[in-house]
């Protein structure tokens, strides 16, 4: 007997121009650490979720930013380096951020005043969810949603779950592990490295997963 | 054009985003919405709205789309107003802002406003937000030119208006205000099935080639755009003889014309004689019925240039990436947010000239 069905949801995001901006490392430092927690979420994980197609150096803005504009190409890699799936809260995902820039500016202190090629512009991130018409009871019927629900929906339950959570997990192995009772397919989908892949490889790769359970 | 559906896009975006679309469309079912900008034909906006416009009806939005009305003065007025929201410094006298308001309160006399959202597009008709307060509608100002850095006198003058609408959408976060209303960033998009846009056959891009004498004996630089110095055509050609010294090519400067753009012929003059008839760099005037020319000459290039000085989101980037050519832009306005450096193309700074 299986436990809860699981509901699958779906996003949009209607993002706000704060009209705040960072010329330099220190200006951008000074806003990080003053920013909504949404604004900390739309410059981390947007980049992933609106260009899901590709394979990017660094999915957060912020590297990106910092790469592209500052040229400080150590720093855009130790901010790159940061997986989300080590933060289970916004707030420890930007104490992170701020003390790796700390303590870059503290070893190269001429640097926090550099202007970069263009400024960095604060967002933030206005959550439309929706609830979708697919339910999946069962295994079989998981495998069925997974192969044809909107990659929206992957990003929602995969990547966002752990910071709306707030636990080590997302949204399908938690159910898969509880209500399924199938901890291995749980493990082998947290396991899955999603800065190596793009939504749809992360798609195939967990309906491999599920063909496997299935087998066994 | 009407006749395309929803379901036809299915192939191209998939089921899931049509569904998803259909959610989010559930929550404003019944809602009447009115689109207004200053020209049916040319340009961006017209293109998006005349696509725009029947989907929304489709998905229950019922929305109708208003162009105002006006004279030469009046449109000598607006591209000036475009200009100076660019940047340019330009004198802004009082008998021009008269014209302005003269022109946009006859177009609102001539105009009912009782749907529930009323979209106003770009400076040409924000005078209307005068009609707020005898209306239930909420007001959305969509700006979708560069004002990154304005004419002060002109911004000024506009931002009176702005003020008063209940949110205002940019194509790039650089273009956002220190405004008391809320702003979103909300990007245009361009239609895979439209003629500029959809797949050709392979006869009919060397039959548009030929018509305008372009040999594909070497790699073709293309940069479509209006003949407007904001897209910086003299400077394209100045960075074309910079790459043939390395890279034997040709260019082609392929553009047309809109009814609000009274400057164009002036700027087709200055290209015209910046290129001194070297064979290599094509000028193509063409008109606005010329979107399968247009889908060819990017299909047949090798590299796409969009060199703005401004720009507000540029779709002709879009338009090229869908088409998988390589793009090197500007890094202004809605262009970084498209080119992804080193993988879709390259991303020119401001202060590198060429």
């Amino acid at each position: 007997m299986e436990g809860n069905p699981f509901y699958f949801y779906t996003s949009s995001n209607l993002v706000e121009l704060t009209g705040e901006k960072a010329d330099t490392l220190e200006e951008l430092l000074t806003l990080l650490r003053r920013c909504t927690g949404s604004a900390i979420f739309y410059h981390v994980f947007q980049s992933y979720r609106e260009r899901h197609f590709a394979i990017e150096k660094y999915h957060s803005d912020f590297a990106q930013w910092i790469s592209n504009s500052l040229d400080e190409e150590a720093l855009a890699e130790r901010l790159g380096s940061l997986d989300v799936r080590d933060f289970t809260s916004i707030r420890s995902l930007r104490e992170s951020m701020i003390k790796i820039i700390e303590d870059h500016l503290h070893e190269h202190p001429q640097i926090g005043y550099r202007h970069g090629k263009t400024p960095f512009f604060f967002c933030q991130s206005i959550s439309v969810v929706m609830p979708t018409k697919y339910i999946a009871s069962s295994l079989e019927d998981f495998y069925q949603i997974i192969g044809k629900i909107g990659i929206r929906s992957i990003h929602y339950h995969l990547i966002e779950a752990r910071l709306r959570l707030g636990i080590d997990t997302n949204d399908f192995s938690h159910w898969v592990r509880d209500s399924l009772k199938k901890d291995r397919l749980a493990q082998r989908i947290e396991g899955i490295d999603i800065y190596l892949h793009t939504l749809e490889e992360i798609r195939k790769m967990i309906l491999h997963y599920i063909e496997e359970e299935m087998k066994t | 054009m009407s006749s395309i559906r929803l379901m036809d896009y299915e192939p191209t975006v998939g089921k899931q985003t049509l569904e998803e679309l259909y959610l989010l469309a559930e929550g404003l079912k019944g809602r009447r919405v009115k689109m207004i900008n200053s020209t049916a034909v040319g340009g961006g906006v017209a293109e998006i709205l005349h696509r725009l416009v029947p989907l929304l009806d489709e998905l229950g939005i019922q929305t109708q789309w208003e162009v105002i009305k006006g004279g030469e003065d009046f449109f000598v007025v607006t591209k000036m107003i475009h200009n100076a929201l660019h940047g340019e410094q330009i004198p802004f006298p009082s008998r021009m802002k008269e014209t302005f308001l003269e022109v946009s309160r006859e177009n609102l006399r001539n105009t009912d406003m009782d749907q529930d959202i009323i979209v106003i597009h770009d400076p040409q008709p924000i005078v209307f937000i005068e009609a707020k307060g005898k209306t239930h509608a909420k007001w959305v100002w969509r700006c979708h030119i560069d004002i990154s850095n304005p004419n002060g006198e002109v911004w000024e003058f506009l931002k009176g208006c702005v003020e008063q609408y209940d949110a205002a959408l940019f194509s790039s976060p650089r273009f956002s205000k220190g405004l008391p209303i809320p702003q979103f960033l909300f990007f245009p998009s361009i239609d895979p099935l439209s003629d500029k846009n959809r797949e050709l056959e392979p006869e009919f891009i060397d039959q548009v080639l030929e018509q305008f004498h372009i040999f594909r004996d070497k790699p073709i630089i293309t940069q479509i755009s209006r003949f407007d110095r904001l897209k910086d055509p003299v400077g394209v050609i100045k960075a074309y003889r910079l790459a043939k010294r390395y890279v034997d090519c040709r260019l082609v400067l392929a553009g047309g014309g809109a009814s609000d753009d009274p400057e164009g012929e002036v700027v087709l003059d200055e290209v015209r004689t910046e290129a001194k008839g070297d064979p290599d760099i094509h000028i193509i005037l063409l008109p606005p019925t010329s979107s399968l020319e247009i889908n060819a000459l990017q299909r047949a290039s090798t590299i796409i240039l969009q060199k703005s000085i401004r720009e507000g989101f540029g779709l002709t980037v879009s338009e090229a990436l869908w088409k998988k050519k390589p793009v090197i832009g500007s890094a202004v306005g809605g262009i970084p947010a498209q080119i992804i450096p080193n993988l879709t193309g390259a991303l020119v700074y401001p202060y590198n000239d060429t």
